[in-house]
């Protein structure tokens, strides 16, 4: 069973006390040497189905920052900017409804789902997520009927600005839905998520402005509002490029980057950095000096491209989390003292 | 051990109710609200019985995980579960000359046993992430899980340091030691401490338990054991940082991770401000960047 190799050396190097690690002195190496047991998990992975869950966060960041987005732009951005903002008001409603839908379907007993509303701990990513999104909804319904009303019915058409006004709070909980996901991964003991809280939040947040400047791309009919929103998608993806580079620094320094070695780590290499960063980035470049004909393809399809990638960093972080916890040899790294804060 | 003197009024064969603070004949402590208990685990006196594993099954109801054998040494449990409360390890430890290595240290003749379950951290991460208020400090300072309120969103499964907490695939629930919660209510000593034969597992107030691991230590140190340790008590070799003493805690003999134990777990929870401070960062500067877009794209 491999059994001598794995405890022998733990017996070679004990020593009077509490043994130093025995990898201190490169401290850098990637994964335990010492002993395992039996290489059984030392902690168990996140019991989170992946598809669901990444599907939420997808959702989450998607809705939050459209809402973002599209307030922003219904504030600033003039008359053109209208169908831009009344286009964001409708992918808002994506997380209330469907991404809620899919948060409860996770849960073991989906039937005591409005347990969550019991208490609210700032200690909880999870309460703390739950009230965001209660906010963000609070504030994304109302919203969407008055302006329903308001474009639809000629009587309604004071009811505008009391819209904007219900908005707000959507726009706020928006920002905070974009990326308390990342949080509420870091505060695990899953060693490729607690490694880097920081770099993971900024990657996710860029990855939700991303998908919501190109979700309000697709439909964009002014190639003047497409190009801000094509600037917008280009600087997000920029960011979050830059945002995993440092989370992969983060790993490797942490010695817990073997856990990106698996399937979900190459999911993430390939979908999430190559279809949802490199491709779209490439596409945008090429629009700027494609014939005029071209443009809207080619932003269709770098929109397309970034959505898909961001739903997949979603789901392929999860995966490389879950991977990293049943490797003994990545938790019992990533628990040295050498790591702590 | 030395009898209590209260045996004396339980002499009869059948009794006719349960008996009245039987921790205290048992365990010699009074269990009260209030105070704080735990297991004290000294690993130098476990022989691997099992029975702790057993008692825990059998008081608490809870079905067999897995009937088979996994190769493991002794260790046919393999890991702490929803079902499994209680888990000895087996550890053989020899040189490098093979696993009977005649060249073994005076001690255990090269085994290693340890009696692992959940540690009732003083700040528990798993307790921190619930988002239902299941998790709770009981009036014993123990950690538990309401099964009346838990929805098994799963989220305490990944927060645990220490890989304790599981989601039961029979009830959809976050199911983990108790410290025996129901018994202690009743005056009961937890049933593994109960049933330990070799008073591996003790029982009692922390206080107490911890003042008590500290001669063990000394007296292991003064026969000649230097590598004996404790694990889950601050200001020793194995304290846990920022999850505070553990009130379940151990007496270890070799490195952490020969146990499966991490050697400086952290407190899950202090990432979540450096965390949500970042994202918010960063979509504060994406907000500010896309008005100045829209504002310079406007004709
Ligand atoms: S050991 Fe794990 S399950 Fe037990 S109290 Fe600590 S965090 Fe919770």
């Amino acid at each position: 069973m491999g059994l001598t190799g794995k405890m022998g050396r733990a017996n070679e190097e004990r020593p009077a006390v509490l043994a130093p690690s025995p990898k201190r002195g490169d401290g850098r190496a990637s994964g335990w040497t010492g002993p395992t047991y039996y290489g059984r998990p030392q902690l168990k992975p996140a019991p989170f189905n992946n598809w669901v869950v990444g599907g939420y966060i997808f959702l989450a960041g998607l809705s939050g920052s459209s809402s973002l987005l599209g307030h922003i732009a219904e504030l600033v951005g003039g008359p053109e900017s209208e169908r831009l903002a009344r286009r964001a008001r409708k992918y808002a409603l994506l997380a209330p409804t469907i991404g809620s839908a899919l948060l409860i379907e996770d849960l073991h007993t989906p039937k005591r789902f409005y347990n969550m509303l019991r208490v609210a701990k700032l200690r909880s990513p999870m309460s703390i997520g739950t009230w965001i999104l209660m906010t963000f909804s609070a504030g994304a319904f109302p919203a969407a009927v008055l302006h329903f009303l308001a474009d639809h019915l000629k009587a309604f058409r004071w009811l505008r600005r009391p819209a904007q006004f219900v908005q707000a709070p959507a726009t706020l909980a928006g920002a905070g839905l974009s990326v308390y996901t990342a949080a509420l991964m870091s505060a695990t003991s899953t060693p490729s998520w607690a490694s880097a809280p920081q770099a993971l939040s900024v990657r996710y947040g860029a990855s939700s402005v991303a998908s919501a400047a190109s979700a309000l791309m697709l439909g964009e009919r002014s190639p003047k509002l497409r190009r801000t929103l094509a600037t917008l998608t280009c600087g997000a993806l920029v960011v979050e490029a830059a945002a995993s580079a440092a989370q992969a620094a983060a790993h490797r320094a942490k010695g817990v980057e073997e856990a990106s070695g698996g399937g979900w780590g190459r999911a993430e290499t390939i979908f999430a950095l190559g279809l949802g960063v490199l491709a779209p980035v490439a596409l945008l470049g090429a629009s700027l000096v494609a014939p005029r004909a071209r443009r809207r393809v080619l932003h269709n399809a770098a929109a397309l491209a970034t959505i898909g990638g961001s739903a997949m960093l979603r789901i392929a972080t999860l995966g490389v989390g879950d991977d990293s916890a049943t490797r003994p040899e990545i938790s019992l790294r990533f628990a040295q003292p050498a790591n702590l804060p | 051990m030395n009898m209590h003197p209260r045996t004396q009024e339980f002499t009869a064969s059948v009794l006719d109710g349960p008996m009245r603070d039987e921790s205290e004949l048992t365990a010699h402590v009074l269990v009260r609200p209030g105070k704080s208990y735990g297991f004290f685990t000294d690993t130098t006196v476990c022989i691997g019985c099992k029975a702790c594993e057993v008692a825990c099954k059998e008081w608490n109801n809870l079905p067999a995980d897995d009937i088979g054998l996994t190769g493991d040494s002794y260790d046919n449990t393999g890991a702490l579960s929803a079902n499994t409360w209680r888990h000895v390890n087996f550890i053989e430890r020899s040189g490098d000359g093979g696993v009977r290595d005649n060249d073994q240290t005076p001690f255990q003749s090269g085994w290693l046993m340890m009696s692992d379950v959940c540690k009732h951290c003083h700040n528990p991460p798993c307790l921190e992430a619930c988002p239902t208020g299941a998790l709770f400090k009981t009036e014993f300072d123990t950690v538990v899980v309401q099964q009346d309120v838990c929805n098994g969103c799963g989220y305490c499964v990944p927060a645990c340091p220490f890989g304790v907490v599981d989601i039961s695939k029979i009830d959809g629930k976050a199911h983990k030691c108790t410290l025996c919660y129901d018994r202690l209510k009743g005056g009961l000593e937890p049933a593994c401490a109960k049933s330990c034969p070799t008073d591996s597992i003790q029982f009692g107030e922390l206080e107490v338990l911890q003042e008590k691991a500290s001669k063990r230590l000394d007296e292991l140190h003064a026969r000649g054991v230097e590598t004996a340790y404790l694990y889950g008590v601050p200001g020793s070799p194995g304290a846990t940082g920022d999850l505070g003493h553990l009130n379940a805690f151990f007496l270890l003999t070799d490195r952490p991770e020969v146990y499966n134990l991490p050697a400086a777990p952290t407190r899950a929870s202090n990432r979540v401000a450096p965390a949500l401070k970042a994202g918010l960062a960063t979509m504060l500067g994406f907000a500010l960047a896309a008005a100045v877009l829209l504002v310079s794209g406007r004709e």
